[in-house]
């Protein structure tokens, strides 16, 4: 049975630059947004899309991710044909390799993807924040009978030089691209999401495979090569939210974002677009008769008898009576010791923050989410000792012994 | 969580008792009632059966189970989608005419054939009225060694006042047989209390069923055990754990209110021992500007902008701005708009209470709004 469009995602980024948070898993199985993980966007996306049929390249600490997807049926996607298959690298008979580039990654999957025939591939990033309708960009696709189609930002001038930007005719038509240019000559910047069809991505991955000075990279090496050769390449151009959160204080920014959807732009609210994500199976949330939550989101199993301001706290945090947490956001399993202060900053999952211990600090301009400033971040599982500080700007993956300081 | 599957096969009754709450079972099954913020009744006997390995549930239903169905599906978010067992539900089999159950023999009766097809040795039998933290694994094994026919399960409480016209209750020997099983009791204070849970090996409770059935006997407790007791080895097996059980519309807001006093939650809800429900995707609830939340149990999907203190909250309510809730009982979906005082008041699913509205119960009787009705 023939599919229409399968979408792959590319989901092997080790995220280095969120560090203490990536130590143990890969980037698209960082939490998010309350109860939802990165993936849980494109996996949404695609079901909301129509899409049933999803390939997940990872590489990159796996097993968080591999027991999170399962078998896909909290998205939709345990199918009798299709459904969600997460793809490591895999041994052949030629040898084995790591996934070398994005463009290698599809390559070595030809295979899988040659199984359900599809007429178009869309190619998807596993580490994006984005609610969009990848049928809406098919039609596009359709309409402008394209052989190539990238989704496509429009930003700011004085920004475009930090980008991959597509230059266009008055059709859309794609006639340059420009990598992080010095002078851009557009403002439409690449979203990393691709749609082609198959057949004309098929031959390329191939002919990019056999060059070995190719670093196999649709960035670098696919989207050049169809310019060159002048296929049918188009800019669909998307303007709602989106966000890369490769970075601590992009990733706490968009965490604040969903607090306040009428001005961000991020409704994760919308039950027509939902996001779907694995459920925590914990009971329900118990406020206690001392907390004090205002401008918050929090969910099934956390205990809350502290102050909780303008944060976002995952399943089954702990805030004890007499503790504080301000423009946090706290994930999975932490808890909050009594008179503890967590502010400004990223706790990750099953943190135990001491009593009288203090966790960033609240900028002294106040709260500003378009320019977060520093961010402080605890890595998960990490013990942060009575009294102990750990400062604004501070990383931590290691226990932090009672009453010591981190900078 | 237990390694291996438990010999025995499971039969819950999902009606039982639906006359005590007559409100809340216009629409619905007694296994259906929603409870403690995001489960329903069900959820507590089928995950305790999962997580004991039983894994062969059979659910008798009666009538009004459109809601119980669909709650259910095919048993996944138990675990229990299943090639060999699994669960299974079993409406009344339409022959020549439709005859609905009376009582557990009754309902027995008509699923002798497929009770006599299965494999495992031991059948559990429990209703539904009862939440509670249950290892089912304990009980078979304390069964097998006691040599018994039957062991059933009660805990040492008072008699609530809704089931004062039914219930059961029993005198147990110094070995811990029960000597003595009295329908409808009311004395007052503390009574052992049968929480209608029995395991019976399953090739006796089809000789038993099928002779009670052919006599026309109707009740299980009554008709076969309370007249067999000197025949029958039967023993009582005590359970010391949290229980909610619903024996009226009072005792179903005070079970929820009982959820609020500290610890309880923890008891009925033990890590080791997940309950599982289905699934909604609802998205963690929201904590506007303006909320002032104390002392509830709230499930996930809310959006609160008003006052709400000793209360439980099901999923996606909404409390808005200038409205005070206080000791009630909102049920799924329910909305209070702007400016509301509501007190006292357990709402069925999808009710709204529209702006400026005082509604206010008591402490000894809670309004209850209906399922889908406007205010």
């Amino acid at each position: 049975m023939a599919k229409e469009m399968i979408a792959m995602i590319l989901a092997g980024g080790q995220g280095s630059r969120l560090y203490a948070l990536t130590q143990k898993l890969a980037k698209p199985a960082v939490p998010f947004g309350g109860k939802y993980r990165i993936i849980d966007f494109p996996l949404s996306n695609c079901v909301n899309s129509d899409i049933d049929t999803v390939g997940i390249l990872t590489q990159y600490q796996p097993l968080v991710l591999n027991e999170y997807i399962g078998n896909g049926q909290p998205w939709d996607l345990d199918r009798l044909h299709g459904g969600v298959h997460v793809l490591p690298p895999y041994q052949q008979a030629t040898g084995s390799d790591w996934y070398k580039g994005t463009a290698n990654a599809i390559y070595q999957n030809i295979s899988f993807i040659d199984r359900y025939d599809p007429q178009y591939v869309i190619i998807l990033s596993g580490d994006q924040i984005c609610k969009q309708d990848y049928s809406d960009f098919l039609r596009f696709h359709k309409e402008k009978n394209a052989e190539f189609s990238v989704a496509v930002m429009e930003v700011p001038w004085s920004e475009a030089s930090r980008f991959g930007l597509m230059v266009t005719d008055n059709d859309d038509r794609i006639n340059a691209f420009q990598e992080k240019p010095k002078e851009p000559k557009s403002n439409l910047a690449s979203m990393g999401i691709y749609i082609f069809n198959w057949d004309i991505l098929k031959a390329y991955l191939i002919a990019d495979e056999a060059d070995p000075n190719s670093d196999n990279d649709f960035g670098k090496n696919v989207i050049p090569a169809l310019l060159k050769d002048g296929r049918r390449m188009y800019a669909y151009r998307f303007s709602g939210y989106w966000k890369d959160v490769g970075t601590i204080s992009s990733l706490w920014q968009a965490n604040m974002e969903v607090l306040d959807p009428s001005h961000s732009g991020i409704n994760l609210f919308d039950e027509n677009w939902k996001i779907y994500s694995r459920n925590s199976g914990q009971p329900c949330q118990q406020i206690g008769s001392d907390a004090d939550i205002v401008n918050s989101m929090v969910t099934e199993g956390c205990k809350i008898n502290g102050t909780v301001k303008n944060s976002i706290l995952f399943p089954g945090v702990v805030v004890e009576k007499g503790a504080t947490v301000e423009a946090a956001v706290v994930m999975g399993g932490t808890v909050i010791k009594a008179g503890a202060t967590v502010s400004h900053c990223i706790v990750a999952e099953n943190v135990m923050v001491e009593e009288g211990a203090t966790v960033g600090k609240m900028p002294e301009e106040g709260l500003n989410i378009a320019e977060p400033g520093e961010v402080a971040t605890v890595g998960s599982g990490v013990k942060i000792g009575k009294g102990a500080v750990v400062g604004p700007k501070a990383m931590v993956s290691n226990d932090v012994k009672d009453g010591e300081e981190q900078w | 969580m237990v390694s291996s599957n438990a010999n025995a096969l499971g039969v819950i009754f999902a009606n039982s008792y639906d006359n005590l709450v007559p409100e809340l079972v216009a629409e619905r099954t007694m296994a259906s009632i929603p409870f403690a913020g995001r489960y329903r009744m069900i959820d507590f006997t089928l995950s305790n059966m999962a997580n004991s390995g039983v894994d062969n549930v059979s659910i008798i239903v009666r009538k009004n189970y459109h809601s119980l169905m669909d709650h259910l599906g095919a048993g996944r978010e138990w675990d229990l989608t299943r090639k060999r067992g699994g669960l299974n539900i079993i409406p009344p089999f339409a022959e020549r005419s439709v005859k609905m159950y009376s009582g557990r023999v009754d309902a027995l009766a008509s699923v002798l054939s497929w009770l006599s097809a299965q494999k495992e040795r031991y059948v559990i039998l429990s209703d539904s009225h009862i939440a509670m933290n249950f290892n089912f694994n304990k009980l078979l094994e304390a069964h097998i060694e006691s040599g018994a026919d039957v062991s059933m399960v009660y805990n040492r409480t008072e008699i609530p006042d809704g089931a004062r016209n039914d219930n059961y209750t029993i005198r147990i020997d110094a070995n811990g047989r029960v000597t003595e099983l009295l329908s409808n009791d009311y004395r007052p204070g503390m009574q052992n209390l049968s929480m209608n849970i029995y395991v019976i090996e399953r090739e006796s409770l089809i000789q038993l069923v099928r002779d009670a059935a052919v006599r026309g006997l109707v009740y299980f407790e009554r008709d076969i055990l309370a007249r067999n007791l000197s025949l029958l080895n039967v023993r009582a097996y005590e359970f010391t754990g949290y229980s909610a059980r619903l024996a009226d519309m009072k005792s179903y807001f005070d079970e929820n209110m009982r959820l609020l006093q500290p610890g309880n939650v923890e008891q009925l809800f033990d890590a080791a021992n997940p309950i599982y429900t289905k699934i909604r995707d609802d998205n963690p609830t929201r904590y506007l500007e303006g909320s002032r939340v104390k002392n509830c149990l709230v499930a996930d999907g809310c959006v609160i902008e008003g006052v709400v203190e000793n209360s439980v909250l099901f999923r996606g309510c909404v409390v808005k701005k200038g409205s005070v809730v206080r000791n009630c009982v909102l049920m799924q979906d329910s909305v209070v708009e702007e400016n509301c005082s509501v007190e006292y008041v357990v709402t069925d699913k999808n009710v709204h209470i529209t702006s400026g509205k005082q509604l206010c119960g008591t402490d000894s009787f809670p309004v209850f709004v209906a399922k889908n009705h406007t205010v």
